[in-house]
C-alpha cells in the first residue's frame, strides 16, 4: 500500500512506465480484453478453413509420400461424376426429412404434454435430457446390442406385435430408418425442451379468451398455440436440420456406412475419403461443399434467431 | 397427443385429480422408450455371457462383477479414463483462460461480429477443421499427443463457453460496474472483481459443459489420440473390433463412460439445451 502511494507521488510530474502500460491497457481494453479468444479462433477455425480450400485444390494422399500437386478446381469437377458422393448426398437427404418428420411432431407433443401441470413433471423433464448428453458412442454400441436380430430386445418387443425378426442394421431397407429411430432417441428432447421454453413463455390470456368463446383443444392448438411457438419452433428445426445435415457419429459406430453403402452420408463419406483412406484433397472438397451447404443452413437459422429470440 | 388432451380435458371437468393421474401416466408412457437404453445398459453391464445369449431376454438374473473386472483389469480403462480427465480437464481451463474475456468483450462491447464468427464454427461440419489440423499434425508429428486432442476439442467448446458466459455476463447490471469504476476500479478490475465473482455458477454451468462434450467426443478423438493417449469412447468402440460380441464387458464399459456424465449433466440440467445450441456438437 504504502509503496503504491509514493510511486503515485513520485508520478505526478511524469507517468511511470508500468502506468502508461496500465493505461493503455485499460484504454484499448474492448480490443484488448477478446484479443485472446479472437487469436485461438483465428487459429483454431479461421486457419484451418483456409488450409482446407488450400488442399482441395490439390491432388494430395497422404500415405506414400507423395506430395501434393496443384490440380485447379478437378476435385470439384470429379464430385460430379463420384456417384457415391452423389448417392451420399441424397441419403443425407432422406436422414434430414426421415429425421424432421419424425422429431419435430413428436417433439412438440413431448412439449405440449410437459407444459401441463401434473405431478412428477420436473423429474420427468430432467430425465428428457439424458439422451442429449450420454456419450453418444456408448449409447450407439448400446443400440446395436439392443438392435442385434438374433438375441435383441427390439426384435422382441417387436414379436408381441407379431412382427417377425428384423435385421435393423444388416438390412439396406432398413438400415437408414434405424439409424434416424437411434437419432429421434438422442435429439426429440432437443426438439422437445426448446419448443417448451417458447410455450411456458406465452401469454395466457389468449387461451382464456379462445375457451370463453368455446375453441375446442384441437382449435386452441392449430389457431394458437402452434402459430405463437413456431418462431422459436423454426429454431430447433434449424438446429435438427444443421445437425441431421452433418449426421455421422453414431453411423460410423454402428454400420461405418454399411450394409455396402447404403447407410453412407454426406459427412460419413468425407470422413472416410479423407481420415480413412487419406484422399486429403479429395476429401477437403467434400468437406468445403458441405461446409458450404451447412453455412447457408446457418444464415437462416441466424436470421430467425434474431427475429425470434 | 391433442387427441389424449382431449380426453384429459374431459376428464378436467369431472375430476381434475383423475385429470392429472392420467397426465402423469401420459408422461411415464413417454418416458420409457427415452431411458430404456440406460436401464438396458445397466443391466447388462451385470449379465454373464449366457444371460445376454438368451430369448426371449432375461429380466432377472444372478448378477456378476466379471464384467467390471475385464474392462478395468483385462483392458486398462482406468488409463484411458485418465487420459479423458486430463484431455477434458485442460480443455475445460483454457476453454475457460480465452472464453470468459472474450464473452465479457462481446457482452459488453458488442463484438457482435466476433461472436458471430463463431456461432458459424459451431455450425459447420467438424471434419471442415479435423482434416486440417490431421494433416498438419501428421507432419509436425504431434498426433497422438494431448497437445492436438486439447486444442481440437477447443474448436467445439470455446464457442459453447464463448455464448453461454455472453449471456451470464449480460444478466450483470451495468450499474454495478459502473459503481466499481466510480470507486477506481479499472475495466480489467471489475472483471476480475465485479464480472467473475457474480458468474461463478455461469462459469461452473459452461465449465461442466465443456467437460462433458469434451469428454463425450469420439471424432476428433478416434483420429488423433494414439494408445498412449486414447480417451474412454475411442477405447469403448475399439472394443467393437478386438472381442467379437462380447456384450457384457461393452455394457459395463458404456455404464462407466455414461455414468459421470449422467451425474454432472444433472448439477447443470437448466443450461444444457442453451449449451448444445452453442457448441458442443462435432459432428
Amino acid at each position: 500500500m504504502s509503496s503504491r502511494s509514493t510511486r503515485d507521488a513520485s508520478s505526478m510530474d511524469s507517468p511511470s512506465f508500468w502506468q502508461r502500460f496500465v493505461g493503455a491497457c485499460d484504454r484499448n481494453v474492448s480490443w484488448l480484453m477478446p484479443l485472446p479468444a479472437m487469436m485461438v479462433t483465428a487459429l483454431l477455425m479461421i486457419f484451418p478453413l483456409g488450409y482446407l480450400v488450400y488442399m482441395s485444390f490439390h491432388d494430395w494422399l497422404l500415405i506414400g509420400g507423395k506430395g501434393p500437386q496443384f490440380i485447379h478446381l478437378q476435385n470439384y469437377l470429379a464430385l460430379f461424376q463420384d456417384e457415391r458422393f452423389i448417392s451420399s448426398l441424397g441419403r443425407t437427404g432422406i436422414f434430414i426429412i426421415l429425421g424432421l418428420i419424425i422429431q419435430v411432431p413428436f417433439g412438440v407433443a413431448i412439449a405440449v404434454l410437459f407444459n401441463e401441470h401434473f405431478p412428477g413433471r420436473g423429474i420427468m423433464r430432467t430425465l428428457l435430457l439424458l439422451p442429449m448428453v450420454a456419450t453418444p458412442v456408448a449409447m450407439a454400441l448400446i443400440w446395436v446390442i439392443m438392435m442385434d436380430p438374433s438375441s435383441g430386445i427390439l426384435n422382441y418387443f417387436l414379436s408381441w406385435f407379431g412382427i417377425r425378426s428384423v435385421a435393423w442394421l444388416s438390412d439396406v431397407n432398413v438400415v437408414i430408418p434405424a439409424l434416424v429411430l437411434v437419432d429421434t432417441w438422442q435429439w426429440t428432447p432437443m426438439v422437445a425442451l426448446i419448443c417448451l421454453a417458447g410455450l411456458s413463455a406465452l401469454p395466457i390470456e389468449p387461451f382464456e379468451a379462445a375457451m370463453i368463446d368455446g375453441a375446442s383443444v384441437w382449435q386452441r392448438f392449430w389457431k394458437l398455440t402452434l402459430p405463437m411457438v413456431w418462431p422459436t419452433l423454426l429454431v430447433a428445426i434449424l438446429f435438427r436440420f444443421i445437425d441431421l445435415l452433418k449426421v455421422i457419429e453414431h453411423i460410423y459406430v454402428m454400420t461405418r456406412g454399411g450394409p455396402g453403402f447404403a447407410s453412407e452420408t454426406i459427412n460419413l463419406y468425407n470422413f472416410l475419403m479423407g481420415l480413412f483412406y487419406y484422399r486429403v484433397g479429395y476429401g477437403s472438397s467434400i468437406s468445403v461443399v458441405i461446409f458450404a451447404l451447412v453455412l447457408g443452413a446457418s444464415l437462416i437459422l441466424i436470421r430467425a434467431r434474431r427475429t425470434s429470440w | 397427443m391433442v387427441n389424449s388432451r382431449a380426453v384429459a380435458g374431459s376428464l378436467a371437468r369431472s375430476n381434475p385429480g383423475l385429470r392429472k393421474t392420467f397426465l402423469f401416466i401420459l408422461g411415464v408412457l413417454v418416458l420409457i422408450p427415452f431411458l430404456f437404453p440406460f436401464i438396458w445398459m445397466l443391466l447388462g453391464s451385470f449379465k454373464e455371457e449366457v444371460d445376454f445369449m438368451a430369448y426371449p431376454p432375461v429380466w432377472i438374473f444372478k448378477p456378476t462383477l466379471e464384467n467390471y473386472w475385464n474392462v478395468f483389469v483385462e483392458n486398462d480403462f482406468g488409463t484411458f479414463a485418465i487420459n479423458s480427465m486430463i484431455v477434458a480437464a485442460l480443455t475445460t481451463f483454457f476453454g475457460l483462460l480465452f472464453g470468459i474475456p472474450g464473452a465479457y468483450a462481446v457482452a459488453r462491447y458488442k463484438r457482435t461480429g466476433f461472436a458471430l464468427i463463431v456461432l458459424a464454427a459451431r455450425m459447420a461440419p467438424g471434419i471442415a477443421f479435423l482434416l486440417p489440423w490431421f494433416v498438419l499434425f501428421v507432419q509436425l508429428k504431434l498426433t497422438n499427443t494431448y497437445f492436438a486432442l486439447v486444442t481440437t476439442h477447443l474448436i467445439f467448446t470455446l464457442p459453447l463457453i464463448l455464448w453461454m458466459m455472453i449471456g451470464f455476463i449480460e444478466a450483470i447490471p451495468r450499474e454495478i460496474e459502473q459503481a466499481a469504476m466510480v470507486d477506481g476500479c479499472t475495466v480489467w478490475g471489475s472483471l476480475f472483481r465485479v464480472v467473475i465473482p457474480l458468474t461463478v455458477p455461469g462459469i461452473a454451468a459452461s465449465g461442466i459443459l465443456c467437460f462433458i462434450f469434451s469428454w463425450n467426443n469420439f471424432l476428433f478423438s478416434v483420429v488423433l489420440a494414439g494408445e498412449a493417449t486414447k480417451t474412454l469412447p475411442v477405447a469403448v468402440f475399439n472394443f467393437l473390433g478386438y472381442q467379437s460380441i462380447s456384450w457384457g464387458p461393452l455394457s459395463a464399459a458404456a455404464s462407466i463412460i455414461t455414468l459421470p456424465v449422467l451425474i454432472l449433466a444433472l448439477l447443470v440440467q437448466k443450461y444444457i439445451v442453451r449449451g448444445l445450441a452453442a457448441g458442443g456438437i462435432s459432428g
